[in-house]
Order: C-alpha cells, then structure tokens, then sequence
C-alpha cells in the first residue's frame, strides 16, 4: 500500500542493538564530510606527495637503475625512519589543511540550530556523539596519513630483501600508531573549533592557527627565554617528537620523549574539555 | 498496581547554586492508558526544568523521578529509549531534508535502516509535510518546522511523547491540527502525552490530567476529567417572570443555589439530576428561561487559584454559601 494511504502506525518490533544505533551517527557525520567538492579536491592533492614516495621506493629499490653513482646519493635514497618521518611532516600538514576544511561542518550546524536536544533526547550520550563525530573526521584523515603510509611499508618491505620488515617493524609502528595520534589530536582540535566557533571559515582559520601559530609561538618562547618549556605549546613538534621514539629515530635536539607525552596529554586533555563544555542539550544560565 | 506516566519523590533541582524546583512530589498519568498530562505554569515556574530533568539533561539534586518505570538518573538510556521529546526551541538539523531527519532520528532510536526510512514517509504524511518531504529543513515555515519536530518525536512510536509548548507561534489552523495530532496519539494510537504549555485553552483541550507549577513547587494536580463531570453540575440560570418560589423548588430536587436577584441563579444540581430538568421546572414555576449555561473555563479557574489569585471557583462559592447557611464553618 502507498505509504499516503497507509496512515500512521506505531513501530512495536524489534529495536537494533546498541553498537548499530551509534554507527547511524559517523555514517551520517562522514556523508555531510564527503558531500563537500572541495575536500574531495584536497584528498586528491593530498595523494601526491605519497605516490611521489611510491616512485621514490620503487627507485630506491632497483640499484641497477643506479650503478656508478656515488655513495653519498645512495644513502640519499635510503628507506629508512628519515623517509617515513618526512612523509609523516608532509602528510600531517594536508591533514590539517582537510581539518580544516571538513572539521567546521561537524558540530556547528547541530550547535547553530539547537539540533543538540534532539540527538540527546535519544539514547545517546555527549561522549558517544563526540566520538561518533570524531570517527568521521579520523577515517577521513586516515585516507590521507596512516593508510598510504602503511602502504608505503609494506610496498618497501615487498621490494625488500627477506627479513627487512621484521628488522624495520618500529618503522610500521611508527607510521600507524604515530599518525592516529596525530590524527586524533587535529580531529580534537578541529570538533572543538567547529564547537565553539560558528563560523566555518572562522573555524577553519582557527584550526590553522592551532597547529601553526601556536607551533611557532611555542618555538618563539623557547628561542626568547632559552626555556624548553614552550614545547608544552607545541603541537607539531611534540607530535614529531613522539613519532621519532615510535620510529627509533632520534629526538629533535631539547625535546625530552616525557616532554612530548606530557604536552600531548595536556592538549587532548584541554580540548576534551573545552568540547564537554560546549556541548549540552541545553545552555543553563547559572 | 497501574504504573504511572511520572512518579517524582521530593525532586529537587539545582541550576548551579539556584534551585530550580523545590522538592516535587507526585505520580503523573497511567502508563499505557493514552492519556495526555498537561503541565502548566507561568514563566519561571520550572515547567521546563521538569521536563529536562526528565529527560536526564539535568540531574536531580535530591529526591527522586522515574519514568514509565526507569529512573531518570540510572536507567537514562532506557527512558530515552521510551520517549519522544519535541522541543521548544526552533531544533532541527539545516542540510537535511525531511526524510533524511526523520530516517536519522528514527535509527538513532532503534529503529532498523529500512523501517527508520518506512516510518519517516510514514510520519511525515500523518503530520502533513507528505509533499515537502524532500526539501531540506532550513527551507521549512515555522510551522512546519514545529510538525516536523513533533514528527521526530514520534517517528519511533514511542510509550510516552514529551511536547514543550507543541502550539508556539502557530497560526490558528496550524495549532488546530497540532492539537488534533496530540489527540490523536493518545486516542488512536495509546501514546502517553505530557503537553508543557502556557496556553490553557489548548491543555484544557487535549488533556485528561494537569499539574501546575509555581515558583519550583506542585500547587495543583487535577484530574481535568473529573473536574468536566463536575462542572457540567454547574450552571447559571437566567429567568423571567417571578421567580419566588424557584429556589424551594430547586433545592426539593437536591440542587444547592444562589439567588442574585433580579432572575439570576447559580444552581449546584445533584450528580444524577439532568440539566435539561431545569426547563421543566421553571415552566412549572410559570417562568421562562432566557439564559442557562454550563461552567466552561474551569482550568482557567481552577490555575488562576493556584496561583493564588482567586480565592475560590463560582461552584466552590455556592457550596461555602450553602455550608454558612446551614450552619457549617
């Protein structure tokens, strides 16, 4: 029967289980992310620097191509944690860039048009929605940080002699763990932006300004008053930091591992909280 | 024993260092009986506090509220699972279309995929946004955007419907078929309904029960149903010719009056006495009836001595008059 004729029926079945519920809001928060043309540029943009990285491996890895050529410029072309640190600075700047542009279109329409109370009327708690949202924004940044940087691994280790992957695992656990790091601290970053400011080109800039003019704020602070303690401020280079200990790289000069975790920790823990803050059903006027 | 709707033990609520509602105490409605709970209120009364303590958005500072059941604080996720909750405030969600809003709303509830995306044309046909399913909600009136908030609140067919001020701003056939819809979910489709309004022509209009708020306490729970069969033994009664002998006869049928002469009674007829009697009686009497009306604004009456701002209801008047002439207190 057309559903105009049937009328109004009250639903009496079964309902879905709890995990099935939570999915419906990361699957409609990454429809509202991906509809939008422009970060559907970026991530293709974003996909250059990695297949440049691919060429790079592919060449790094046939010797013949090379023969005669110096020692020097074949340490250059080395797969080694520089490498994938390198591809891991380029990369984490476009995830910032597609933050920026994607993040501001998360919470802020819900927050502008007191859409809050509707999803909170449901089974459904602020950190279940924060982390719904989140989701969303970290598979999309995940398309341009740990995905083709594990593929970059394993595309190394499959041109590698036998026994290079195990001798170079930190390398892989680098790359992953070191960008969902990343990618969960810009994903805070940009929902807690998209919270708290309406604006989305505002927000946006917001989110730039976080990782940059903050990362040289802290750098200004340290070369100023001949302090360490500006990399507490430092998003990019505790990040970095952090990274390098996962990569068994070496640590840039004057940052401690400790110093990296503690900054790290007291940025998630501060946009957490500003997140809580903002969102509630309702505004109470104390 | 019947579950009731609300149960609230000594429900305090602290809005930072104010409190909000003042140990509330009450048992609101019959769970699955479809009646409509209608709370009142002026501004600042915590009507709303209420209904967002309900709803777990605020935390009870003391006391107890359990809904069909389920504490608020404890069991939340199970409440919510059970109602529906239209705001007041203009909520909906800009970029979506209404179907897209409904389909979300409904999965968030429980609702399968497929079902959410039945139930979401379904509703918005039984609302009447069927023809503007497809635009997206920024695009929406106001009035439709109160229809296709009540339309969310439904969609999941839930136990109990929570409406805050379901008739704000709408134009008079907008908030007919508002009031018909509510009446609609407690009638034909058993939902229990807690209307939360100012307005008490639309309460008295769909609701079985009130309770009013003032200042944070419960000053009144009245059964609305009840208080109509008491009324319609109420009537004023207009009379020409000489009427000296109309009071003997009233009060041999059992009916307690006033006379405001000259020819105006107010008459208290006995529970199984027909007010049609009242024109015989008066034909009897040689007197002709030019008015006789029944009360109707009883819960403005019954809300203005609430609020303490009438002492007692013309009823209550006759009755204490009667009380002092027989020699009551």
């Amino acid at each position: 029967m057309a559903v105009y004729k049937r009328g109004y029926q009250r639903y009496g079945g079964p309902r879905t289980p709890r995990l099935e519920r939570l999915l419906v809001l990361p699957r409609e928060a990454w429809r509202r992310v991906s509809g939008q043309r422009i970060v559907t540029a970026l991530i293709a943009v974003s996909c250059i620097w990695p297949l440049l990285c691919a060429l790079f491996i592919y060449v790094s890895n046939h010797t013949e191509l090379w023969a005669g050529i110096d020692g020097d410029f074949r340490k250059f072309l080395a797969i080694d944690a520089a490498f994938f640190l390198t591809f891991m600075k380029v990369q984490s700047v476009f995830s910032v860039l597609l933050a920026a542009l994607a993040g501001p279109g998360l919470i802020a329409p819900d927050l502008g048009n007191q859409g809050l109370a509707l999803y909170f009327s449901r089974p459904i708690s602020r950190l279940e929605y924060s982390l719904a949202k989140m989701a969303a924004l970290m598979w999309l940044l995940s398309l341009v940080t740990w995905i083709p940087g594990l593929l970059l691994f394993l595309m190394q280790a499959s041109m590698s002699p036998a026994g290079w992957m195990a001798a170079h695992w930190r390398l892989a656990a680098g790359v992953v763990f070191g960008f969902w790091q990343w990618v969960a601290l810009v994903a805070l970053v940009a929902l807690a932006s998209s919270a708290w400011v309406r604006w989305r080109l505002i927000a946006g800039a917001v989110v730039l300004g976080y990782f940059f003019v903050l990362s040289g704020i802290g750098v200004l602070v340290n070369a100023i008053f001949r302090v360490e303690w500006g990399d507490l401020i430092n998003p990019l280079r505790a990040s970095y930091g952090l990274w390098c200990a996962m990569a068994g790289a070496e640590l840039p000069r004057g940052l401690s591992l400790p110093t990296a975790l503690l900054a790290l920790a007291l940025m998630g823990g501060l946009l957490a909280l500003a997140l809580e803050r903002r969102l509630r059903p309702v505004e109470v006027v104390s | 024993m019947s579950q009731p709707v609300v149960e609230l033990e000594d429900l305090h609520v602290k809005l930072g260092r104010r409190e909000i509602l003042h140990g509330i105490s009450c048992r609101l409605g019959v769970s699955g009986r479809g009646r409509a709970i209608g709370l009142l209120g002026p501004n600042g009364a915590g009507k709303s506090t209420l209904i967002r303590t309900l709803l777990g958005f605020h935390a009870p500072s003391a006391g107890r509220a359990r809904v069909l059941g389920y504490d608020c604080r404890t069991d939340r996720r199970r409440v919510l699972e059970r109602i529906g909750y239209m705001p007041e405030t203009d909520s909906f969600i800009a970029s979506m279309t209404g179907v897209e809003f409904l389909r979300v709303m409904g999965a968030l509830s429980g609702l399968p995929a497929e079902i959410a995306l039945e139930k979401a044309h379904e509703t918005l046909f039984h609302v009447g946004l069927g023809e503007a399913r497809y635009r997206t909600l920024g695009t929406y009136s106001l009035g439709m955007r109160q229809l296709a908030r009540l339309a969310q609140a439904i969609v999941h067919g839930p136990e109990l419907v929570i409406l805050d001020e379901p008739t704000n701003g709408l134009d008079p056939s907008a908030r007919r078929r508002m009031l018909e819809l509510i009446r609609q979910m407690k009638e034909e489709h058993g939902m229990s309904v807690i209307v939360c309004s100012h307005l008490l022509a639309d309460v008295e209009q769909v609701c079985d029960e009130v309770m009013i708020l003032k200042d944070g306490r419960m000053v009144h729970h009245a059964d609305l149903e009840a208080e109509r069969r008491e009324n319609r033994r109420f009537v004023e009664l207009e009379v020409e010719g000489d009427d000296s002998g109309l009071g003997a006869a009233l009060e041999s049928k059992g009916a307690a009056c006033v006379h405001e002469p000259p020819g105006r009674w107010r008459v208290v007829l006995p529970p199984d006495f027909d007010a049609a009697e009242l024109w015989k009686l008066a034909a009897a009497q040689g007197l002709s009836v030019r008015r006789l009306t029944q009360r109707r604004d009883t819960l403005e009456e019954i809300f203005m001595k609430a609020m303490g701002l009438m002492r007692q209801s013309p009823g209550e008047a006759v009755a204490s008059e009667e009380t002092a002439a027989h020699g009551g207190l």
